[in-house]
């Protein structure tokens, strides 16, 4: 590559990992994760934070990468789906969303995921309603929505637990 | 990294063993992808032609580690079509199906069986995968009957073992039994696309013994996509890309008058303006580079003129108004395509006890996937590599060779999933637009559209109008029945790239609206017809039941308007008009599960003051032989507006179910994606421009909405009913199902999609 991309490398910690990411401080978080890590469980949806497909959780909490500059990620804890485990070892949330079918397409899944692990790590038994109100931020086109509400309460209730 | 040489290499090996033996062990088809594309992207010529459909090796390999591999020219693009194609095979076979792994769609290692579009998996790969598994059964027990030299009378099989029968010791895989051996297999193969007919001596399994048919196998790709390790077409790298960003003109058919590259140069990792014509786009090194390049010269959520921009455009302003569109519609030039005619309408209705007449509108709507097109396109001079999640791959190889003047069997596609479609959305378009940009700056580049790319210039499900005319006889029965279509096209398939490109019509054409419709009701006096058109307004395209959504909704909500103008139950009323078996069974399918009680539509006006009031609806349709009835209660705030739809209930009949929890996932999906198009959906446009470019433009619906409840109960079943599709039809009753339902509440006919909260009240008023 021709020139570096940026005057300062920024550095973040991803999945319990310090980065260091060659890229714009004002460019945006999404593409560092998944154009300079090669991550893919954060996706580009639609850039505005209109659907959560990038979302992703920074100390703790649901936060859109697709409008997070990369300065402002500097020296976050961030963790991404592929911070929750694999297809050997689902972690528990994966694995409900597993046992409950709950995807079609599964392109938003992820911010499914990454929105309602947060939900549970600040609220471990939430209701229907509250499951609903913390999504509803998570744009799904396929109608996968009543699987996904099954798969956040079966994890609530420990029935993902393996 | 799995190290294997190429697709081509791959059919090459084929080609040297002739059958069913591959010389190597083959991994997940996500591993020998991504190793495709590896090898793909240094290899000077791609894999040529697809394989031989009367050849078995075109359809099956068995590998030594005792996996099986299916290859199909059908994808999945979040249908679940991978599994239950899957499952068909397995059972032939007498195969685990989780060792049986599918690789879809990539155009030198599949059979073209048409695109994955219109419920047409299923029903018609289906038989031709049966089939071909079923000669590779026969061919194995052949080889297992020299092997232990007994006749293939006396040997039985279970999970890809087969036994003598009686003398269980004397057994072996279908991996060993093939290791090393060649097999040159002709299983026969004539037609094309969904007509192909594969293997037609072949013996197949009695359905009564299915075990892996009919049960609700997990799907195959969920655990990956739960754990970021699936590759959608958006997550792919291809060693030398670049990324591309387009530029679309201000108006939709506005000219490029000048590009200012200005400020281009510092931006990090910026290559070049790629321009052709009205055709604009930009490269970089990196993706944020590109957007931020193609944001200076225009591409913003909401541009503020033609000439805003670096890149000026000339001011055009060619669309017609949007609140006149359906006289637009009207008064487009079409061919009257007749339905069904029988008596004289006219006749009847001058002396009918009681007529009835309505008029529906419904808007542009959109696929809106939530993955924006992308397409990653390698063009050198005398070849091309697409890397691409199209539902279309073997017909976009051919388009992409048109486009390019590439001979295609120097063109490949090697397919990747990808985002939900539901139709044919932007992916073939994102290719075209990669295309031109690999081919002017001589490196593969990927193309992802903004999200006001995908919304403004995706092709959109048309805007329809329809008329609709009918009398009752003083017996309470239908005795005219008139329904005149305007139906704009949903098959042009030209592209957007080329007609930027000045080429138009170099790929594609314009298509005439289909009457989408089918009827079951017996009427004495009919007049069904459809004046079908081209292209009106904006382009278009195959949006899930194309046009079928729209005129169930007319069919189902006029044919209720005359059940409760006439004081009867709609179940009645529609059960006495129909003599269809498979018909009548949803009906009552789902007036059982729901608990039907008969009595008319109430349809009063709410007293002032009143809460929130519940209603019931209910419709059916046949969609391409599927019969689909939905039920559903709905509540309606006559102080908002606001429509809230409480419970669903489905009665499904598309035949022999494959995989049970996978139809009622594609079910639900239907059902909760058609209440959005029904409550919130409308493309809105300018005299120059698409101007819902985003979701807010563009809402759709939201977890605080989605139903209590979507129960689904399926009719026939059973394998005496050979399957039809399930990837639509449930679309189709529901706006008539939520108008219905909203009469039945609050005594208001809403007569135009989408059932906003102010269109209700208005109507209240």
């Amino acid at each position: 590559m021709a020139q570096p991309m940026s005057g300062k490398p920024v550095t973040i910690n991803v999945n319990g990992h310090d980065r260091v990411i060659d890229a714009p401080p004002d460019s945006m978080l999404l593409y560092a994760l998944r154009d300079n890590l090669g991550l893919r469980g954060p996706k580009f949806g639609c850039g505005l934070s209109e659907c959560g497909a990038c979302t992703v959780i920074i100390n703790g909490n649901a936060v859109h990468s697709c409008i997070t500059p990369l300065s402002m990620a500097e020296g976050q804890k961030i963790v991404t789906l592929e911070g929750l485990g694999t297809k050997e070892h689902p972690g528990k949330l994966q694995q409900a969303f597993i046992d409950e079918q709950a995807a079609q397409c599964g392109y938003c899944i992820g911010g499914m995921i990454m929105t309602a692990q947060a939900l549970l790590e600040q609220n471990p038994h939430p209701t229907r309603d509250e499951i609903k109100q913390a999504l509803d931020g998570n744009l799904c086109r396929c109608g996968t929505h009543m699987r996904i509400i099954r798969a956040v309460e079966r994890a609530a209730n420990g029935a993902g637990e393996k | 990294m799995n190290e294997i040489s190429s697709t081509l290499g791959r059919r090459g090996l084929f080609k040297l063993s002739g059958g069913l033996v591959v010389a190597f062990s083959l991994f997940n088809p996500a591993d020998v992808l991504a190793a495709n594309a590896k090898a793909a992207a240094g290899r000077p010529i791609p894999g040529g032609v697809p394989p031989d459909a009367g050849e078995l090796s075109a359809w099956l390999a068995v590998h030594p580690d005792n996996t099986v591999t299916l290859y199909t020219g059908k994808v999945d693009v979040g249908t679940g079509a991978e599994t239950a194609l899957a499952q068909i095979a397995a059972e032939e076979l007498y195969f685990p199906i989780d060792r049986l792994n599918v690789v879809m769609g990539t155009t030198s290692v599949t059979v073209n069986q048409g695109p994955s579009y219109g419920s047409r998996t299923i029903r018609y790969a289906g038989p031709q995968i049966r089939h071909a598994a079923a000669a590779g059964k026969a061919a194995l027990f052949e080889l297992a009957a020299k092997h232990f030299k007994v006749a293939a009378g006396e040997l039985s099989v279970e999970n890809g073992i087969i036994s003598v029968k009686g003398a269980r010791a004397r057994s072996i895989s279908y991996g060993k039994l093939v290791d090393g051996k060649k097999l040159n297999i002709e299983i026969g193969a004539s037609g094309k696309s969904f007509d192909m007919v594969v293997a037609p001596q072949a013996q197949l399994k009695d359905p009564a013994t299915y075990t892996v048919v009919g049960t609700s196998v997990k799907r195959k790709d969920i655990p990956a996509k739960m754990t970021a390790e699936y590759t959608y077409i958006q997550d792919l790298k291809v060693p030398g890309m670049l990324h591309g960003r387009v530029v679309r003109p201000y108006g939709v058919g506005a000219t490029l008058l000048s590009v200012d590259e200005t400020g281009l140069k510092e931006i990090p990792g910026f290559v070049q303006v790629v321009r052709r014509d009205n055709f604009l786009g930009v490269v970089a090194e990196t993706e944020w580079g590109a957007i931020q390049a193609a944001q200076m010269l225009g591409s913003v959520l909401a541009p503020q003129s033609p000439t805003a921009g670096q890149a000026k455009w000339s001011d055009w302003n060619g669309l017609p108004e949007q609140d006149k569109i359906w006289d637009t519609v009207r008064a487009a030039p079409g061919q009257d395509v007749e339905v069904s005619r029988n008596g004289d309408v006219d006749a009847v209705l001058k002396t009918a006890a009681k007529t009835f007449k309505a008029t529906f509108q419904t808007p542009f709507q959109m696929h809106g996937s939530i993955g924006p097109s992308c397409a990653v396109v390698d063009v050198k001079d005398d070849r091309c590599i697409i890397y691409s999640g199209t539902q279309m791959p073997h017909e976009a190889r051919h388009v992409t060779a048109k486009l390019l003047g590439i001979p295609a069997d120097r063109v490949e596609l090697i397919w990747y999933g990808a985002p939900g479609a539901y139709g044919r959305n932007g992916l073939d378009h994102a290719i075209a637009d990669a295309a031109i940009m690999s081919q002017a700056v001589g490196r593969p580049v990927r193309v992802q559209w903004m999200r006001w790319d995908e919304h403004g210039w995706e092709p959109k499900g048309p805007a329809i109008v329809q008329d609709l005319e009918g009398a009752v006889d003083a017996d309470g029965k239908v005795v005219a029945w008139r329904h005149h279509m305007w139906l704009p096209t949903s098959m042009d398939t030209r592209l957007i790239a080329a007609a930027l490109i000045g080429k138009p019509d170099v790929v594609g054409s314009v298509g005439m609206g289909t009457p989408a419709i089918t009827y079951a009701y017996q009427f004495p006096n009919t007049d069904v017809a459809d004046h079908a058109e081209g292209k009106v307004a904006l382009l278009t395209a195959s949006l899930r039941s194309p046009a079928q959504f729209e005129t169930t909704y007319a069919m189902e909500a006029f044919i209720d308007e005359m059940a409760a103008e006439t004081g009867q139950d709609p179940l009645d009323f529609r059960l006495k008009h129909l003599n269809d078996p498979r018909a009548i069974a949803v009906l009552q399918a789902a007036a059982k599960l729901y608990g039907w009680e008969k009595r008319p539509a109430r349809g009063q006006r709410p007293p002032a003051g009143s809460g929130p009031v519940t209603g019931r609806g209910m419709a059916w349709v046949n969609r391409d032989d599927a019969r689909v009835a939905t039920i559903a209660d709905v509540t309606v705030d006559p102080s908002s507006g606001q429509i809230q739809v409480k419970r669903v209930v489905v009665a499904h009949d598309c035949g022999l179910v494959i995989n049970p929890d996978g139809l009622k996932n594609q079910i639900e999906g239907n059902i909760i994606q058609s209440i959005s198009r029904t409550l919130h959906e409308e493309v809105t446009f300018d005299r120059a421009h698409v101007t819902s470019r985003d979701w807010f433009g563009y809402p759709i619906l939201r977890f605080s909405e989605v139903p209590d409840s979507i129960e689904i109960v399926f009719v026939n079943n059973t394998p005496e009913y050979p399957s039809y599709g399930g990837g639509e039809p449930a679309t189709c009753p529901t706006a008539a199902v939520i108008s219905n339902a909203v009469f039945d509440a609050i005594g208001v006919r809403l007569r135009q999609t989408p059932f906003r909260p102010e269109r209700v009240k208005a109507l209240i008023a």
